[in-house]
Parts: C-alpha cells; structure tokens; sequence
C-alpha cells in the first residue's frame, strides 16, 4: 500500500494549497473545493476488504501531519477539515480512527485555543465533533513503528511543503540589536585579552574568530531576510495559480524551478562579482562560508541537509584563517565536485542467504 | 497537563521519536497510560456515549454562542455537505470513476487496470482468513461484566517474527501480531506465542511407531525469557524452569558489557516496563529458539476494540505457511520424517500417519527395511 504514499500526498496538498489560495478558514470553502475535487472518490475502487482499511490508514496518516505544526494555522484548519472529512467519507465499519500522539496533544490544544480566541466556531465545532464521536485513538507515536531501517531514507525525511509553512523569524529574532552590542562588548574584551596574553601581535595561527564577527553576522540575518522577501515575492503568484487546475502538477514544478533561476540570476546580478560566463549561475553559492552555512541551515527548500565532509569542510574554513587562496581553493572544489553525493549512493550489501550457507558450511 | 513547567521525569515519558520514522525513546508504559488520562477529559475515552443535546448546551456555553449559530454551523458542517454526488445517484464505491482527477486514483486505478489482466485462479485465502480473525474480535463484548476491559487502559501491539522458517521466506518476515493489555503480566503473552518448536517430540521411533509420547518440549522444557530495554525477564513459574538467560549474562560479563539485571517475567506486568516503541526485542525460548519481538503501538482502547479481556492476548494477524503435504499421498499434511530410509525416494523424507504406516509396516506391525523415522511438525499446523 506504501506506493500510494506519494500520490496521497500530492493529493492532500493540492487540497490543502487551493485552500489556502482562498485565505479562509470557512468549512464552506473547504467544502467547495472538496466538492469540486470529488475528494470522496479517493475511496473508490479498493477490493478487498482488507486493503480498503490499510488505505484509510494510511490517508488519515498523511494527512494528519497538516494538522500540526510546523505549517501555519490556516494550513493546520485546513489540515483538521480534511482529516474530518476523511474521516466521515470513509467506509469501513467501524470507521478507521485518526492518530493523535502525546506529544502532538499539546499542541492541539492550543490550536483548539487559538481558534476559540479568533472566533472560528467551525473549526472548533469540527474539532470538539470528531473528539466527542471518539474518532480520535490516542497513541504513542503517530504511526506504527516495526523498526524498517532499511526502507527508503527518502520518505522517512519528513518533507516539508514550504509554502504551507509559516516564514521563520526565528533568526531575525534570535539576532537582535541587544545580541550584536552583547556580542561586539564580548569580542572586544576577548580581543583585548588576546593581546594582554601575549607579547607579539597576534599570529594568523590564533585567530580563530573572524575579526569583523558581528558585522557579518549583521549582514548574513539580513541576507537571509532579503531572501525570504524574494522568495515571497515569487512565491505569491505561484500560490495563486495553484487553483487552476489538478493537472498542473509537471507546470508547477517547471515554474518553480524557472522562479528559482530568476531569483539566483537575479542576486548573481545584483552582487557583481566578476566570474567566467558559464559559471554564472552558481554564483549565489560563493558567498562567505559563515553566511553560506547560515543560510543552508534555514532554507527549507535545500531537503537534503550537506553531508558530514561538506559541513566540517565549511566549518573549517570559517573557523580558520582568512586565507583567501585556501577559501577560494576549497570552494571551488566544493562546488565542482560534489562528493558528498557519491559517497552516499555507496552501494549496501545485501544479505544473501546462499552465501551465508555456503560460507556456512 | 504536560507542558513546559513540567519536570524531567514527566516528560521523559512522552514518547517522542530516538530515529525518525523507526524507533521511539524508551519509556514508561504505565506513566504514559496516566499521562494521557491526565490531559484528557473522562469522556474522551469513555465507552458510553454521551448524548447529543448535552454536548450542545456545553458547547453554547463554552463559546459564548446563540443556539441559531450552533444550528447554521451543524448544517454548515454536516457531512452531507462533502458529498460529491448529485443527492439521487449513488456512484459504486467499488469503481473508479471513468476520469479520475486525484493521482492516487490515477495511480490505482492503473494499478487495478493491471490486476485485472492477471489470472487468478486462486481465491485469496489470505484475505479470507484475515476476515475471520477479525470477526472473532470486532465489537466483542464480555458477557461477565467483571472481565470488560476498564476505560483507559492501554492496548500494546507486538509482532513476533519467526526464526527463518525455510530458504524460500528468507524475504518475507513471518510474523503475527498480538495485542495484549498494559494490565496482564509478560507471561499471558509467552503463553499466546505459538511457535513449532514448542510442539517437538524428541527421540526415534521406528521400531514403535504408536508408542510415541505426549509430551512436546513445551512441557519438558518451560524456560523462556524476553529482554526488554537491558532486563532479561524469566518465566519462573514452575519448579523446574532455569534461568536461561545466565548463559548470555555470564558470556556479557567476561566481554566487560555492564551488568544486565534480571527480573520475573509472572510479576511484572506490561505496565511497569519501560520500552521503545519500534525497537526490535527478544523472545527466547527452548534454550535457542529466538524470536525478534517488537513493540509496534501502544494506545489508549477504544469503545470499537475488543472489550473482553478473556480474549486478550488477541491475535490480529498470522503469517500463514504452505503446510508441507507427504511425499505419497500429496494431499495430507506431513506427519514423520525418515532418514536411512530405504523406501524413501529422498532422504529425509516426509509422510503423513497413514501413508508411514501402510509402506514402512507389514500387517502385524513388523518393520520393513532398514530407517530411523521422527516425529515431525509442520510449521504450518497453526494455520
């Protein structure tokens, strides 16, 4: 039944993004659009009996991740509509139950909260409805766990849909004015001691923060910021041709990815480093190696987090010296040669049971 | 409730997930059970069901509302409202509409494009006994009142994986699932595992073939343990189990691994370990027979659940095997095993009682031919 995952999700999400495209949270227009999808007609056509509960559980499963967070609270009302109207749609007798797990109750509850504080009687009718017919079955965890190591590492990582997913501010806020002054006093006073300590000037082999720490870190929160407002910009009219239509499944791809070369084209301009032709387009990548791991880490577009080599390689090169030649070096490596990957696609051994016979004996 | 201000060793038994997707943290089942009751209201989990007009005036008053807006929110909300038909047809849930918009549809309906094309000539049996299962338990209630299973309590999930059965399942993992009740004790699930090794006979009898014992190696040997999160548990029941678990301590100890602590099996009850959820677990039993044992859910139970406690440990799934027939008749299941067998046309070879008797005995009983014939028992007697 694993095979309909993808499919299921594709489906709940381009549910959930005509949804958000109406910027509400009423069940009528939830329902509307449910209407108009033929939701229901997901269940249609299982044969077997068993197979028709094994399917419900698994929709009720993919789609019981929108109701929490990380994604915002329209996507999250949306996500509760659409376990609802699963839930009521399905046929099996008795009716397959959706999962909540201990640690998601909390933040149910006060999702619960922040509806009744706005006002949304529906979703809070909707919600206390399910709890009051017992379509809830309070778990440990979320899904059933048989310990399958060896499945897919792909679907395992939880995969975000980013334009579900409220903007992060959370480095604007970490990164405030009172942080920079906190953070520029110590500097100073490490500095200071540094050159109490020791009778020379410093030697290259000791520095080892950068000396304009706080400036950078100032510019790197608002690059981050300034490419969160790109991304919104770009994002927005994507958005909105998401209600077009079911069959825009390949064209959104394509689009996005065009958005996404126009943004780095963009940023390539606008930065004006002088560089070959042909590499122009991998220019964004060639920013300091503080900033560039600044901002790999909140992008949520990049799924796939750099492997082990390529973080301790940018970390070492931001902890060591500014050594220019050695950045620029092993830069250039990084980007031609993408080593990560091939280590990764290291072949598994498989266990083999005639081998082990004949080893055996 | 379980929020922040909450210490440690409340929130330690929040299971939250040790690898994405594979394996929980290790612990508490009984603290879990109260901590869910305790962020729960009694109605939550209770097996009557309130009535409908009560839980309108609670809502009117929680929110504040006038009774016309609960009513503009009920038909609002109804689940007539996704429906996806005109109110006169009915569409057969059974078909996949002719121009499926939704990719899963697409998907199975492809899928089933394609399975109609197979010829199947056999029924699926696998289907047909999963059913019957299933009806044993849906909706059973206790016809004692005393053995429903109380409001609340904690239903864990387990599958057994068999030891490999033969060459041919080294891909499939055999295994059946039990669910068992935070209440009863480790020993009630030993008990409901049913494996062939605990179904041997040991010893030859050629020479008297109906003088063969009753007694099966469950009987003769009743030492078992599991191990659980680093405690091996032992079944200590009767006067003549062993520890058996002192080998594998013993061995851990001259390695240097830490001390592992032993614990009765009959005394502990689910609720008092603490264990990971997904983790894989051992189950060991007639000294080597050793099962992977892992515990695939834990939840509160529900009114829909099997509610007699007489029924639990409650079988839910079992792998069946293709019984493995005699090599003469081909239609009974296998009985005897020969070896030396000069009759035989393999060695070792199998028949069921009928077939071992008519070609390796004469009227009176004699014994034709040079063999060593054993009991045997097919993997698939549980079917």
């Amino acid at each position: 039944m694993d095979y309909f995952k993808q499919t299921l999700k594709t489906d709940c999400e381009d549910l959930l993004a005509r949804f958000q495209a109406t910027a509400s949270v009423r069940f009528e227009e939830f329902s509307a659009i449910w209407r108009e999808m033929k939701f229901s007609s997901i269940f249609y056509g299982i044969l077997e009996p068993s197979e028709k509960k094994v399917f419900t559980r698994l929709v009720l499963s993919a789609a019981s991740q929108y109701l929490l967070p990380p994604y915002s609270f329209q996507i999250r009302v949306g996500g509760l509509y659409l376990l609802y109207s699963l839930y009521t749609s399905q046929f099996n007798v008795p009716k397959e139950r959706i999962r909540i797990a201990l640690k998601d109750w909390d933040e149910l509850i006060r999702f619960q909260q922040d509806a009744v504080n706005a006002q949304h009687y529906d979703v809070v009718y909707i919600l206390k409805k399910l709890l009051s017919e017992q379509a809830v079955c309070f778990t440990a965890m979320p899904d059933t766990l048989s310990f399958q190591v060896k499945k897919k590492r792909v679907d395992r990582r939880q995969q975000l849909c980013e334009s579900f997913v409220d903007r992060p501010t959370r480095p604007q806020e970490l990164i405030g004015t009172d942080l920079l002054e906190e953070l520029a006093n110590v500097h100073e006073h490490y500095e200071g001691l540094k050159k109490a300590i020791l009778p020379r000037p410093p030697q290259s082999n000791l520095s080892l923060v950068k000396p304009n720490l706080v400036p950078k870190l100032r510019s790197a929160v608002l690059t981050f910021c300034s490419w969160q407002q790109n991304q919104a910009e770009f994002g927005s009219p994507s958005d909105g041709d998401a209600g077009e239509g079911t069959s825009s499944q390949a064209h959104d791809e394509s689009s996005r990815r065009a958005q996404l070369l126009a943004s780095i084209k963009s940023r390539s301009y606008a930065q004006a480093v002088e560089a070959s032709r042909s590499r122009r387009h991998r220019q964004i990548e060639l920013t300091s190696a503080a900033q560039d791991s600044e901002s790999t880490r909140q992008i949520p577009r990049f799924r796939k987090p750099p492997s082990l080599k390529m973080r301790t390689s940018s970390r070492f090169t931001a902890e060591g010296s500014e050594n220019g030649g050695l950045q620029r070096t092993t830069r250039l490596w990084r980007l031609t040669a993408v080593e990560g990957e091939k280590t990764e696609e290291k072949k598994k051994r498989r266990f083999i049971w005639k081998e082990r016979m004949r080893s055996e004996h | 409730m379980a929020e922040g201000g909450d210490t440690n060793a409340v929130n330690e038994n929040v299971p939250v997930y040790e690898h994405v997707g594979v394996n929980s943290k290790p612990f508490h089942l009984g603290s879990f059970r109260d901590l869910w009751l305790s962020v729960l209201k009694p109605e939550d989990y209770s097996f009557n069901e309130t009535s409908g007009e009560i839980e309108d005036a609670q809502f009117i008053e929680e929110l504040g509302i006038t009774p016309q807006t609960l009513e503009e929110l009920k038909t609002i909300c109804s689940p007539d409202s996704l429906r996806c038909h005109a109110e006169d047809e009915t569409p057969d849930p059974d078909l996949v509409p002719a121009n499926p918009q939704l990719a899963t549809l697409k998907l199975r309906k492809r899928r089933l494009d394609y399975k109609k094309t197979l010829i199947r000539d056999i029924v699926g049996r696998h289907d047909m006994f999963s059913n019957e299962l299933e009806m044993l338990s849906l909706g059973r209630r206790a016809e004692d009142a005393s053995d429903t299973v109380p409001e609340g309590e904690i239903i864990l999930t387990f599958n057994i994986m068999y030891p490999v059965l033969f060459v041919r399942f080294r891909h499939v993992r055999a295994y059946q699932t039990l669910h068992v009740l935070g209440s009863q004790k480790l020993t009630e699930l030993r008990d409901a595992i049913c494996c062939v090794s605990d179904l041997q006979v040991f010893g030859e009898f050629s020479n008297t073939p109906d003088m063969v014992p009753q007694f099966i190696s469950k009987d003769h040997y009743k030492s078992a343990f599991f191990f659980f999160e680093g405690i091996f548990y032992n079944d200590m029941r009767f006067p003549e189990c062993r520890d058996i678990s002192t080998v594998t301590r013993d061995w851990a100890k001259t390695r240097g691994f830490p001390e592992f602590n032993t614990a009765k099996m009959e005394e502990a009850t689910f609720s008092d370990l603490r264990m990971k959820v997904g983790y894989p677990y051992l189950y060991c039993h007639q000294g080597d027979c050793e099962h992977v044992l892992i515990l695939t859910d834990v939840r509160l139970v529900h009114k829909d659940d099997c509610l007699d406690r007489k029924l639990y440990p409650l079988l839910s799934h079992k792998h069946r095997v293709m019984t493995r027939k005699c090599c003469a008749c081909h239609l009974y299941i296998s009985r005897w095993i020969t070896t030396n067998d000069t009759l035989a046309p393999m060695d070792p070879c199998l028949y069921c009682d009928q077939c071992f008797r008519l070609l390796h005995y004469d009227q009176h009983g004699n014994k034709r031919g040079d063999f060593q014939a054993y009991a045997y028992v097919d993997p698939g007697a549980f079917n």
